[in-house]
């Protein structure tokens, strides 16, 4: 199993459901890689390098060393937010990527690019205005650099003019109502993929919460280790 | 994939060490050291967050004091990141200050450093001080937004409310002109604003003697410390009420401590609690870098002596993710 974490805030506040995942499916009997793309957490370089293309190739790496690692032909790859659109274009490009779990994934990079703003500019609202020093040129999330290359990279995301079908199986969970997971559904449906949907009611764990608390949505990992159990069995 | 990735100017390894091998932590080792190793410097989990920091930010700290010479661990305690939970009864006050001199006691052991460093937000500012009262080996901490009351439930003490409050008015209400607008438009919280100055006036008049015991053992550690020549640098965002709340119970204690040179207290303007914005990191680790930089070895003048000077930015590593 690969795990592909979102970017930026969303990295931060999601790593601690991603480690219990791993953990879980751990425990159910599969060998887990969890990673960080470059210049992200623990990774080598620092956050301006950031790349979409970078991170497909991160992400192919990493299917190699899993695969190394334990003889294993067969890979799934579950990704989440950005990490669920890496995985899903990874999965379209290669024929190696026997199951992939979406959870709540990017699906247009452009909208996506517009909910950051959107966010930065209500927490801009609750805190003192940051006296630039010098321009940059990148914009600033929530203490990530989005630089010029890297947004015009995620603006030509889109989930939905994918070709080839991203994986064998395909789980995609739904925590919360956006138009375009539905049409992603619709997508993913048309191809020859066997596509599972699951509707949870789970909070959007990568948004920042108002007393810092790191949320562990239970009933989303739990429906993600069983349906990789049985996908698996 | 492997656990170590280099540049030229440092280098980054993956390790597991404790009781029970079960702390996962990174190190940042400068690549060139001469002489004597520098006192090492740890960060600490800012409350719930991983080792690198809100924004990153801790990953910048440690690239860049190691840049200047200083071997860097960055690590979880129990039951954060990637740590696993603790299996005994130990409360988190305690098994994070033993787990972090089971991390100076690695890098003793493993790099030959004897003298320690502590850099820490908000719990982390507290395990420090902890830690830097119960242990010798540590010669300083910086201490950001360190909470010096007691983690209430504000939404249940309203005394807390109101101070919070309070720090608004006081701090940003007050230039703003929308506030103003608000306050003559008869659109303003009047209520909470007598409030507001009335516990003001309360506090301004009030007797130290009424401060509560954590207070009181707070000014207390400050101190010990002072005493002992441990330098400490309260590092508080403007934005953040843990400033006048941190003023409010170091009292004399503190005033003198900084008088004394022995405690620095810097407040990085226009910044929030989790230092947000990429401005934010810039004022806070030129701050930071500053004070590790000033803080004297036993018998070594400052911990940046050396011959080595290193560009105090964070520089691009070469290659590779690193895999847990």
């Amino acid at each position: 199993m690969l795990i592909c974490p979102p970017i930026g805030h969303e990295y931060v506040n999601c790593h601690r459901a991603l480690r219990q995942l791993a953990v879980r499916l751990a425990e159910a009997g599969f060998p887990v890689l969890r990673f960080d793309y470059y210049g992200c957490g623990d990774s080598a370089g620092v956050s301006e390098e950031g790349r979409v293309s970078r991170w497909l190739e991160d992400i192919s790496t990493a299917i190699l060393d899993l695969r190394q690692r334990t003889g294993l032909a067969q890979t799934c790859v579950v990704g989440l937010r950005l990490g669920g659109a890496l995985s899903a274009m990874i999965g379209s490009q290669r024929d190696d990527v026997e199951s992939l779990v979406l959870w709540d994934p990017v699906v247009n990079g452009k909208s996506y690019l517009e909910n950051l703003l959107s966010l930065q500019k209500e927490m801009l609202r609750f805190r003192p205005k940051p006296k630039r020093k010098h321009a940059r040129d990148h914009i600033d999330v929530l203490g990530f650099p989005l630089s010029r290359f890297l947004r015009s990279e995620l603006e030509k995301v889109d989930l939905l003019t994918v070709a080839e079908k991203p994986a064998k199986n395909i789980l995609l969970i739904q925590s919360h109502e956006a138009d375009d997971q539905c049409s992603l559904h619709g997508r993913l449906s048309r191809t020859e993929a066997r596509l599972e949907c699951q509707r949870l009611e789970a909070p959007q764990i990568w948004l920042p919460t108002a007393d810092g608390g790191l949320l562990v949505p239970s009933q989303v990992l739990q429906s993600v280790v069983a349906w990789i159990g049985k996908t698996h069995s | 994939m492997k656990n170590v990735v280099t540049n030229e100017v440092t280098k980054e390894e993956a390790v597991l060490f404790g009781e029970r091998k079960s702390l996962v932590g990174v190190v940042t080792d400068p690549m060139r050291v001469t002489g004597n190793p520098r006192a090492a410097v740890l960060l600490l989990n800012p409350g719930i967050v991983h080792r690198v920091g809100p924004g990153r930010i801790y990953v910048k700290i440690a690239r860049a004091l190691a840049a200047m010479g200083f071997v860097v661990l960055r690590f979880d305690f129990s039951g954060i990141g990637d740590s696993t939970v603790r299996h005994d009864n130990l409360c988190f006050e305690k098994s994070a200050v033993r787990e972090t001199q089971e991390a100076m006691e690695f890098l003793k052991r493993s790099r030959g450093v004897e003298h320690f460093i502590l850099v820490g937000g908000c719990s982390g500012a507290l395990i420090s001080l902890e830690t830097a009262c119960c242990d010798e080996q540590v010669l300083g901490a910086v201490l950001i937004n360190y909470p010096a009351t007691e983690d209430e439930d504000e939404d249940a003490n309203t005394d807390l409310k109101r101070r919070r409050a309070a720090h608004y008015y006081w701090n940003f209400a007050l230039f703003n002109l929308k506030s103003w607008r608000k306050l003559f438009t008869g659109r303003a919280n009047y209520r909470q604003l007598t409030q507001v100055l009335r516990l003001q006036v309360k506090r301004r008049f009030a007797s130290r003697s009424t401060m509560p015991a954590k207070e009181t053992s707070f000014a207390a550690n400050l101190r010990a410390l002072a005493q002992r020549d441990v330098r400490l640098t309260f590092l508080c965002s403007q934005g953040d009420p843990l400033l006048d709340e941190l003023q409010e119970a170091g009292g004399d204690e503190l005033q003198r401590s900084c008088a004394l040179g022995k405690v620095t207290l810097d407040v990085i303007p226009r910044s929030d609690h989790t230092f947000s914005s990429l401005d934010d990191h810039d004022r806070l680790l030129d701050v930071i870098l500053r004070r590790i930089s000033a803080m004297r070895l036993p018998g070594h003048g400052t911990a940046d002596s050396s011959e080595l000077v290193f560009p105090a930015e964070a520089v691009p590593l070469d290659n590779s993710a690193v895999g847990l």
